[in-house]
């Protein structure tokens, strides 16, 4: 199991107040704004650059690097190892 | 009396009494316990599911009730929205000036987008669809006097239907700062909102009629304003079969009511004791005028005269 795609759920579900989910709700390809997947809005977007930085560190400035990385959990978890490595 | 009446043709209100969807409430209150909570309903009958996670109890409450009014009148949508609180959002106030307080760099948008006064009455509009006048109103204890007031005149200008109502919601740093906040009262401090349909005619489905109201924001002798205020409407304090008082009971009326020991203590109190002297006049056919009285702040006077509507 990848403990950093499971810590985002956790920190995903809290930061968000998505009551009704458990992390194992949360599919790793899921599509997070997307109806059929986790069904999240343009707050909740502002919300998780919010939580990049306060859990991870990371400042998000540039738009269209977030329209990428906020896919799903596996394109969040593939940018924050980025620009750690970076 | 130089006005036609207004007529209250729903309510609906959320405390920490069973209020909500309860008509005859108003036989069966006790005095509200210290260690009361909320009464709330299944909040998810009310609102969608994704809005519902991010609303904090008062925006809940409001909600909730506002559709349940809307629900009860069944006069579509109204053509106005009118709220008052005394304090607000205090929850997501608390919560964005705690993270202001521990965080470092961005800091998250969303207790500070809901941290305003208004936030109540645009996500009433919001869950609505409703694209009238929209309004809130804060004076301190006199909040939904002001509101109703608002409402009224709406309805003197040409509107059928408004939404009025009142919110005000307990954070536990109140009961230290109990004081400061000057309350003429000694009953815990609860969090309740309360919403009515005042309509400008009576459709058959009217529970009560407002036959009028008063402010005042500098009162040395509220008796004397109320002994005005009965004569203006012809009326003497004897012929008032119920008065639901805030602060010192009414001189001369057939009954009076402390309000506050079955509502709690909220700046918006009064709404409460409109939606009990509703439910008083739809229940109980011998009381005819019903008189509330609010001196929640003792410079503050608020008065609401409501009739029973005539067959």
């Amino acid at each position: 199991m990848d403990s950093l795609k499971e810590d985002l759920k956790k920190q995903i579900i809290e930061q968000l107040n998505l009551e009704d989910l458990t992390a194992a709700d949360i599919a790793d390809d899921a599509l997070l704004f997307n109806d059929q997947g986790i069904g999240l809005d343009s707050i909740d977007a502002l919300e998780l650059i919010v939580l990049l930085e306060k859990y991870h560190g990371i400042q998000l400035t540039n738009p269209e690097e977030g329209k990428e990385a906020f896919k799903s959990i596996n394109t969040m978890a593939e940018y924050i190892r980025k620009r750690k490595a970076a | 009396m130089s006005k036609p009446a207004l007529y209250i043709s729903a309510a609906s209100t959320i405390s920490h009494q069973p209020t909500f969807r309860n008509a005859g409430f108003s036989e069966t209150l006790g005095p509200v316990e210290a260690s009361s909570a909320l009464i709330s309903p299944d909040y998810k009958a009310y609102i969608d599911a994704g809005l519902l996670r991010r609303m904090s109890k008062i925006l809940r409450m409001s909600v909730a009730c506002a559709k349940d009014c809307v629900e009860q009148a069944g006069s579509g949508q109204p053509d106005a929205i009118v709220v008052g609180t005394g304090l607000g959002c205090l929850q997501d106030t608390e919560k964005f000036l705690n993270t202001s307080l521990t965080v470092e760099g961005l800091l998250p948008p969303t207790s500070f987008i809901q941290s305003t006064h208004n936030t109540m009455a645009g996500q009433i509009s919001l869950s609505l669809g409703n694209h009238g006048y929209n309004m809130t109103h804060t004076q301190n204890t006199l909040s939904f006097e002001h509101a109703l007031l608002d409402a009224a005149m709406l309805l003197r200008e040409g509107d059928r239907n408004v939404l009025v109502g009142a919110a005000d919601e307990h954070i536990d740093i109140l009961n230290d700062i109990a004081v400061q906040l000057a309350f003429e009262a000694t009953a815990p401090l609860t969090s309740a909102a309360s919403f009515f349909i005042l309509s400008d005619e009576h459709t058959g489905n009217a529970a009560a009629a407002l036959a009028d109201l008063f402010t005042s924001g500098a009162t040395d002798n509220a008796q004397e304003e109320i002994d005005a205020f009965l004569d203006r409407n012809g009326l003497q304090p004897g012929d008032i079969d119920l008065a639901l008082y805030a602060g010192k009971p009414v001189s001369g009326v057939a009954r009076n009511i402390d309000y506050l020991p079955l509502a709690g203590v909220y700046p918006t109190a009064s709404a409460f004791a409109m939606h009990y002297a509703v439910d008083v006049l739809s229940e109980n056919s011998k009381v005819r005028n019903v008189l509330i009285c609010n001196t929640l702040r003792k410079s503050n006077l608020g008065l609401i005269l409501l009739q029973a509507v005539e067959a």
